[in-house]
Order: structure tokens, then sequence, then C-alpha cells
């Protein structure tokens, strides 16, 4: 019997965390095909960092490391960048996110916004430390600045989307 | 494997020393990716071979809907992109009637000179798969691999020039890096001024101009080719222009738009082409010297040989 529980729950987990590889990976797909609009031409914003963020904080779905590590890893080996830095970016996210130094911060939507940005800025930093020490140059500025405002712009209009889901959700149940 | 509820096995419970352990493997992943490794090259092929038929159809979707918007973007400037257009083609009927002549004479002096004729390129064509999106890194997977020749470091070209070159190459597709990418280093020739450089990508639009010498007075807007030094790239292939920003720095604008970037060629026989060298007489001021003929009775500096008869 407790076999059986066992093996149910190894699925259940195997099950999950493979939706959430699934769910992931078309997200960061999604995400680098946005390229192909002039808008996003110079960079893409990282809808990746939001989804995760929301997804803990919001909607208390948490996907592991290690799946976070595969998802980091597949995006590396299809856009050819340094292999371990988008890993690297994606852990540090959660491992930020599940900090208690936010838990008792963000209560409304705009503490939530500024507890983002603290999260994506000091994630970004250490891996674009750790792209310039392998590339051994600087690169031009111009599209991380693009990247980092576009990211941060989009992440109220994502968190928005969602509460508003939620309201439409509620409002039906009522 | 899921840390938001505890599991019964510990391995798949992600403590915080299976946390640590992925930091650290990760960090051995990019210092392991930087020595470029064979295996983790063939590693990276293989994912990529693997995984390149589900980009392909995860990024299809958004590539139309970005193609049906550009299309409508277009069509409110139909009026002056016709009026362009009639213009431009009054400006090429005139440049084709001066290039028909000067491309006879250009033939008849080659053929003077005796210069190497260029060999026809064997390309392969392929469809990009990914797009060139990322801050990091700008690199493009085709599907075309080991299986139609393409090797590492081939050229690749579009309609508009110059692109960049194979980094990675798997049995049936080949990354590409581009042109813009910070590790890219392209010999160039200035067209005008006639000074050679190295152009460096730098992730962004622009690519900087390094080796240039201090002489040197590239001209706003003059085009940029490749010059083929260090036997690589083949010459001649457009790159871009010259571009003077603000502060008086020069840079080189692409030619080549790499977000929309459909299909990409590759130059495959280019060590065809260096080595095949033997039947080749040289330049004409480095014309080996011909064997002199030397008459009947005559010495090479034209005296009488005077011949012993021995009794």
């Amino acid at each position: 019997m407790i076999k059986n529980y066992i093996i149910a729950h190894i699925l259940n987990g195997f099950y999950k965390n493979f939706i959430y590889l699934i769910f992931l990976f078309f997200i960061i797909n999604f995400e680098k095909s946005l390229s192909f609009f002039s808008l996003f031409k110079i960079a893409t914003p990282s809808l990746i960092s939001i989804i995760i963020y929301i997804f803990i904080k919001k909607l208390n779905l948490v996907p592991s490391y290690f799946i976070l590590f595969l998802v980091g890893c597949i995006n590396d080996i299809l856009m050819g960048s340094n292999l371990g830095t988008t890993p690297v970016f994606l852990i540090l996210i959660k491992f930020f996110s599940e900090g208690l130094l936010f838990d008792n911060f963000n209560k409304n939507d705009r503490q939530d916004w500024i507890s983002f940005t603290v999260i994506f800025l000091a994630s970004f930093s250490i891996v674009f430390f750790i792209n310039i020490l392998l590339n051994s140059s600087l690169p031009d500025f111009s599209p991380v600045f693009y990247y980092v405002g576009t990211t941060l712009i989009f992440f109220p209009v994502i968190n928005l989307s969602i509460n508003f889901i939620f309201f439409i959700k509620r409002l039906l149940k009522s | 494997m899921v840390s938001g509820k505890p599991s019964k096995i510990k391995i798949l419970k992600g403590g915080k020393n299976f946390n640590l352990f992925l930091v650290l493997l990760c960090l051995t992943l990019v210092f392991l990716g930087k020595l470029d490794l064979v295996a983790v090259r063939n590693i990276k092929s293989f994912f990529s071979d693997f995984l390149a038929p589900v980009t392909y159809a995860f990024n299809k979707p958004v590539k139309e809907i970005a193609g049906v918007l550009e299309d409508v973007k277009s069509a409110s400037s139909l009026r002056d992109e016709n009026i362009r257009l009639k213009s431009e083609l009054r400006r090429i009927k005139l440049l084709n009637s001066k290039v028909a002549s000067q491309e006879l004479e250009l033939f008849e002096l080659r053929e003077l000179l005796k210069v190497l004729p260029k060999n026809k390129n064997n390309i392969v064509t392929g469809r990009a798969i990914t797009a060139p999106g990322g801050i990091f890194a700008n690199t493009v997977l085709i599907n075309a691999g080991k299986d139609y020749g393409i090797k590492i470091g081939q050229p690749a070209i579009s309609s508009y020039g110059f692109v960049g070159y194979v980094v990675n190459v798997g049995l049936k597709t080949s990354r590409v890096l581009l042109t813009i990418d910070i590790n890219s280093m392209i010999p160039i020739y200035l067209t005008e001024s006639n000074w050679p450089a190295v152009a460096q990508g730098q992730n962004g639009d622009l690519l900087i101009i390094k080796f240039l010498s201090s002489d040197a007075k590239p001209i706003d807007g003059e085009v940029v080719e490749t010059s083929g030094h260090g036997g690589r790239l083949p010459p001649g292939i457009n790159v871009g222009k010259i571009f003077k920003s603000f502060s008086g720095t020069y840079f080189v604008r692409p030619a080549v738009d790499f977000h929309r970037l459909t299909y990409i060629s590759i130059i495959t026989n280019q060590k065809k082409n260096i080595a095949n060298l033997d039947g080749f007489q040289g330049f004409a001021p480095l014309q080996k010297p011909k064997k002199p003929q030397v008459l009947k009775g005559l010495d090479s500096s034209g005296t009488r040989k005077i011949e012993r008869v021995e009794d």
C-alpha cells in the first residue's frame, strides 16, 4: 500500500515537472521568436523571468531548480550562447524570488513591481558580469538597456492581466 | 524533483546541497563551453539536431504573424514606395549601360594580366530555424548540416552580403555565428580609401573597426568588403558601409538585416579554391622566367661552344 503511494507520488511529481518543462520551454521559445517583430529587433524582453516570478509569488507553483537548469541548458544550446549562463540566471531568479527578504514586502502591485525589479536586476547583473568575463570585452550597451527596460515594462502588464483573469474567475464563481 | 511539496525521495527533494551542485554544474558547463571541447561541441550539435524541428514549429506562428504585421505596415506606404522604386529603376538602368562596357574592359584586362580565374562557388542554401535575438549571443541555426558538406569555418552569405561563418555543424543543422556577435572578427577592406582592417561585432547593430592604420581616412558611406586575408573567407563579399558616429568614431553598418534572415547560403568549396593552384603560372609581375632556348652550337649566353673532339 505504502509502495503504491510512493509510486503514485513519484509519477505525480514527474508529470508535474514534465508539464513545467514543456510550458517553460514554450515560453522561452516564444520569447526568442519575438525578435521577428520590428519592435523587439534590438532585444526581446525576458518573459521567462516574469513567468517564474509570478509562478512563485502569485500562483504558488514552484518549478524545481533542476527543471530551470534543464530549460536554461536547452535555451543555451538552441541559441548558441555560452553554455551554463541561462541556467544560472533562471536559478538566481528563483533563489531571489524565494528569498525571505521580499516576503513581507510585496503586498500590492506597485511593491510587487519593485520587488521584481530588484530580483531581476540582481540576477541579470551577475549573469552579465559572467558574460563579460567569458567574452573578455564589453558589449554594446543599447541592447542591454532595451532588454532590461522592456522586461520591467512588461512585468506590470502581465501581472495586471493575470489579476484580471483571477478577477473574472472570481466573478464567475460568485 | 518538485521543491514545492515535500517528497519521500531524498535525491529528488531539491535540498540545498543539490541546488549548490546545480550552480557548480552550471559554472563547470560555462568553463567547458569556453574550452570548446570536441565532445561538448558534438553534444551541442546533437541536441540542436534533435530540438530544431520543435523550435521551428514553435517559432513558425510568431514569424507568420510578424510577417503579416510588416505587410500591413508596408501597405500604408505603398505610394511612397512606388515613387522611390521608380527613381531607383531609372538610376539602375543608367548604371547598367555603364557596367556593360566596363565589364568587357575588365574581362580583357584580366586576360591580359592572366589573373587567376574566379572559381564558381559551390553554395548550399538552408532555412534559418531560430531568430538571432539575444543580448549575449547572435547566432542562427540553419537546417543544413554535414550531409550537405558543410564544415566549420565556411562563410555564410545572403542576397545582401556577408552574414557570418559556420561555428558548429550537426548532421542536419549548422550554427552560423553572425558578424554582429561579440566573438566575430572578420578581415575587411575599405573599397574607396583602400585600407585593410578588422571588423568586430559588439552584440549591437554596428561593427567596430579594429587594426585600422592611423593614416587611414575612411569615407562616410564607403562600401566595406571582405579582404580575404588569412585565407578563411573569400574576398569581395559585401559586408556593409562605413558609418561615422557623432563622436567621430567609424563603424561598419552591416548590409544584411539579421532579423529578417530567412534563407542563408553557405559557400562549401572554399578549401578547394585555395588548394587548386597547381597549374597556376602566377600574376604578371611575378611570372616564372621561361627556360631559354639554346641553339645548337651556342651556350645559354649566346657564345659559341667549343667542342673538344676526343681522339
